[in-house]
């Protein structure tokens, strides 16, 4: 009975483990911007349109997922909202006439296609998925 | 003219939805979104509505057309269809705008553009931006919606780095504001033989500061308008002299209003104050000569929390009072307005929602009209609300 419970146990956490591995996000840009890393709060501001550069003075245009781990994870950890919430605080710019909603993209490999080909673009993925042609920016 | 629109909305928003994605090419994208609601109140009938009965009257259609053919250029047009009770059955331009983004310290819109005052302005006709059916009506009238939201004319804005004191956006704007003929601002004066045959023109400026301080999610702001004198043609129907024709004069004054919100993930606290003075001396040369005064003071405090990824609930209170009123008469409910709100919204996707929303009104002084009741008004009354909307 404690084997099974024990393998139970394991496999539970093996599972959960697995699935927070999965849904790491990472950030990606274009090789166009100088910035290596990035901070939290530059993130958030970027990804909700109130700014357009980073510190370094890098223009950057960020393009969301349409779904998924990485668009989840990603708008928890790093914006504060979940996705209805995310997209209503940007449908209220584009109705007031103060932006233009950021390209969304059905999948992680469309999203490394496109950030890899776009001056300025930035974006994320989970870090499972190959993105050659972008670089990774490290969150501080 | 309209139920096309209407039609060509309904159409959109049923077929649309992917195509709501940018063109890619050209960086044009189509957005809208369409909202009905229900009234119901348990005595007085507002907003023009036959709401003591349960009213539909209240449905909005909004497109929305923009491309951005470089990263610092934006242009776009916005078309709302509009139906409240007897205000609007209309399509009007919302705004047209140019936006040129030199940087985040330094932007230019201009066309008809949102006038950027107060907490919620700019976004006040966007029901799915917020939880509430209807935000404070002391400071943000629906009747009167339309045209406090614009003017034709310009902004300019920007974002500035305080580095650890946190950010400051400001924004700065000038221009012409038209309260239309049918104005709900009116409606009273209206009843009672005064019309404005081309409507109200007058000259704003004015400007606002946010500032997003360190600590995170809370911002504190205020801005304040200007109006500008103003003079126009009006017409006063009188008993036993008819029609007479009139001038209006209004007095420059000015608007402030200061206002703060604290927002996390699941929580939202806000408040704001705001006061609109307003000086009109009505004048039928070598006839009569008619002053009136108003002295509009407003307030509301407001909280929400997300209960789940699909349900928000929220409750706020608002006051208004009319202090020219309130200090020449001792007694009388029209001085004032009160209000306790508890409101609910339930998205179903990222497209559907619903709203509900009760309303505690105690006082006159906003949203009711004499023709829809002829019997005279209640002191207080109990205003239901329920809502759906599709954007996309």
């Amino acid at each position: 009975m404690k084997r099974l419970l024990c393998a139970f146990l394991l496999g539970a956490f093996a599972f959960i483990f697995s699935a927070h591995c999965q849904a790491q996000a990472i950030v990606i840009a274009n090789p166009s911007v100088k910035a290596a890393d990035v901070s939290k709060s530059e993130l958030r501001d970027v990804f909700t349109g109130a700014v357009s550069s980073l510190k370094d003075g890098s223009h950057v245009t960020p393009v969301l997922l349409k779904g998924g781990a990485a668009n989840d994870e990603f708008l928890t950890s790093y914006v504060g909202k979940n996705d209805t919430a995310f997209r209503a605080s940007w449908r209220s710019l584009v109705f007031s006439g103060q932006a233009t909603m950021p390209k969304s993209l059905d999948s992680e490999a469309a999203m490394v296609d496109y950030v890899a080909h776009n001056a300025g673009a930035i974006g994320y993925i989970t870090s499972a998925t190959p993105h050659e042609g972008v670089k990774v920016l490290s969150v501080r | 003219m309209n139920r096309l629109f209407v039609g060509a909305m309904a159409l959109a928003l049923g077929t649309i939805p992917a195509a709501a994605q940018s063109l890619d090419d050209l960086n044009i994208q189509i957005h809208g979104y369409a909202t009905q609601g229900f009234l119901y109140t348990t005595q007085n009938n507002i907003f023009t509505t036959n709401s003591s009965n349960g009213s539909p009257a209240w449905t909005e259609a909004v497109i929305n057309v923009s491309a951005q053919p470089t990263p610092k250029l934006r242009i776009g047009v916005q078309a709302r269809y509009f139906l409240l009770g007897n205000f609007g059955n209309a399509i009007t331009l919302d705004w047209a705008a140019a936006d040129y983004k030199a940087s985040d310290k330094f932007g230019v819109r201009f066309g008809k553009v949102k006038t950027p005052s107060g907490l919620f302005n700019e976004i006040q006709d966007i029901d799915p931006g917020y939880i509430w059916s209807l935000l404070p009506q002391g400071i943000y009238p629906i009747t009167s919606r339309n045209s406090i939201l614009s003017h034709y004319g310009g902004v300019i804005y920007g974002t500035l780095d305080l580095q650890t004191a946190g950010k400051l956006e400001y924004r700065g704007w000038a221009g012409e504001r038209v309260l239309a003929r049918d104005d709900g601002y009116f409606l009273a004066s209206e009843e009672t033989g005064t019309d404005f045959p081309s409507g109200y023109k007058q000259i704003v400026d004015g400007a606002a500061l946010h500032w997003r301080t360190p600590l995170h999610g809370l911002m504190l702001g205020a801005s304040l308008q200007h109006d500008n004198q103003s003079d126009n043609p009006l017409t006063l129907t009188i008993p036993e002299l008819g029609v007479m024709s009139a001038t209006s004069r209004g007095n420059a004054s000015d608007s402030p209003q200061w206002f703060g919100k604290f927002e996390t993930s699941k929580f939202m606290l806000a408040g704001e104050y705001s006061r609109q003075p307003l000086y009109i001396v009505t004048a039928i040369p070598d006839v009569i000569t008619e002053i009136g005064r108003e002295d509009n003071r407003s307030w509301y405090g407001m909280a929400s929390y997300k209960l789940t990824d699909k349900l928000t609930a929220g409750v706020y209170h608002t006051q208004f009072i009319d202090k020219a009123v309130n200090d020449t008469l001792t007694s009388g409910t029209n001085r004032y307005s009160k209000d306790w709100v508890l409101s609910g919204r339930y998205d179903f996707n990222e497209f559907l929602y619903a709203k509900a929303e009760q309303h505690f009104i105690d006082g006159t002084g906003l949203g009711y009209d004499i023709d829809l009741n002829p019997n005279g008004l209640q002191p207080d009354t109990k205003l239901t609300i329920f809502k759906i909307g599709v954007s996309f």
